[in-house]
């Protein structure tokens, strides 16, 4: 018995203090972490909003796979919202922001968070990837399979299919609900 | 002594001879940029770990020895995606879930069972220089055959003007993509080990 307590209290100290070293380090990080993933959104926000004014962010209740949204207006009128939706990825959760017109389309596509594989899923970070989405909806099919591309933009996903899904279902989802919200 | 720490660049290269950390070896090394920063990160971790297991050797008791190692890795680990995070956020991206899995890369548990805990500080911090630095040396030349066939790109840290990626002429239009892949991966991997071990067997039989 005398041997066990010994043992573990060994054991006890080395975690103690590897836990005061991590709270020391944590915060003295923490603030600049904090600090650089708001103006991150702040970026973000001002590169989707295109100029029209941001209102207030509205959290959803229910349960589903979008957080909340920010309409954007000009004037009196929102002519879009930014929605913020978690898509799933392939190690993980995609949390994206996109802004879509009131009538259903793409307008701009930001991956704010991923723990996708570096080089593979992980291109989705690129502003460029984007790019076979934006425009499309309101009308148009906004692709989540690989059909729906054409050869070169096909290519570029290979080997990275299941992030395009996550990220394509996603904004069709996100525009089902614009489509719901309509032009409040 | 110095012998310590150059066994662990070809004679005993982590992942071409020993043939550790694989799982992060093949998986981060679709860049030179990501091979780099993993390099760096897993550098640091080994010297943190190799150190403190080396000086707490004779505390550490031998029944709780692995449990005592990891707490000793994974804080390292997580001070390092701290840090990373707080101070280099654009490689914390890039890098992914990665950076934790340095906890379980076999290289740092490895070195701290089979060096760090028989030997001194000073040889430690010798074997984790020189593992690390092996690790990141096999890290690099993957990354360097997989992003030149794979993208048609060189990425490296942008300085100044330079952008960080030098582009190759006639593979950056139609780049080898399987290169970028699993299977490129798996494939520069083995043709490098098989280059790996014929070096070392020229080498033993000139002594």
């Amino acid at each position: 018995m005398k041997e066990v307590m010994k043992i573990g209290g060994k054991l006890a100290a080395i975690c103690a203090i590897a836990a005061i070293a991590l709270g020391v380090v944590n915060a003295i990080t923490e603030p600049i972490i904090l600090a650089a993933r708001a103006e991150k959104l702040r970026l973000a926000l001002s590169e989707l909003s295109a100029g029209l004014e941001i209102g207030e962010f509205i959290k959803t209740d229910n349960e589903s796979s979008i957080i909340g949204y920010y309409p954007l207006s000009s004037g009196e009128k929102t002519e879009a919202y930014i929605i913020n939706i978690i898509g799933d990825g392939y190690a993980g959760d995609l949390n994206l922001l996109t802004a879509i017109s009131n009538g259903g389309e793409v307008l701009s596509v930001v991956l704010m968070e991923d723990t996708e594989t570096p080089g593979l899923g992980k291109e989705a970070e690129n502003a460029s990837y984007m790019e076979k989405f934006i425009g499309t909806g309101n009308g148009s099919i906004i692709p989540s399979s690989k059909s729906h591309l054409n050869a070169k933009d096909a290519d570029s996903i290979t080997g990275a299919s299941i992030t395009f899904i996550g990220i394509g279902k996603a904004l069709n989802e996100a525009a089902g609900f614009v489509s719901q919200l309509g032009g409040m | 002594m110095l012998k310590e720490f150059t066994k662990g660049l070809i004679k005993e290269n982590p992942v071409f001879i020993i043939v550790l950390g694989l799982c992060p070896a093949l998986g981060v090394s679709t860049k030179v940029i990501n091979s780099l920063g993993m390099g760096a990160g897993v550098i640091f971790v080994l010297l943190g770990s190799n150190i403190f297991v080396s000086l707490l050797k004779n505390f550490i008791p031998e029944k709780v020895r692995i449990p005592a190692y990891i707490v000793i890795i994974a804080s390292f680990v997580t001070i390092v995606e701290m840090v990373m995070e707080a101070f280099l956020p654009a490689l914390y991206d890039s890098l992914g879930v990665f950076v934790p899995l340095i906890v379980v890369n076999c290289i740092i548990l490895g070195r701290a069972e089979a060096f760090a805990n028989k030997n001194t500080v000073k040889a430690s911090i010798l074997d984790a220089l020189g593992m690390g630095l092996g690790f990141t040396l096999a890290l690099v030349i993957i990354a360097l055959v997989r992003e030149v066939f794979g993208l048609g790109t060189i990425t490296l840290f942008p300085m100044g003007s330079f952008n960080g990626v030098i582009e190759i002429p006639g593979l950056i239009d139609s780049p080898v993509r399987v290169f970028g892949l699993a299977a490129g991966a798996l494939l520069v991997m083995g043709l490098l080990k098989a280059l790996f071990t014929w070096i070392e067997d020229i080498r033993r039989v000139k002594q």
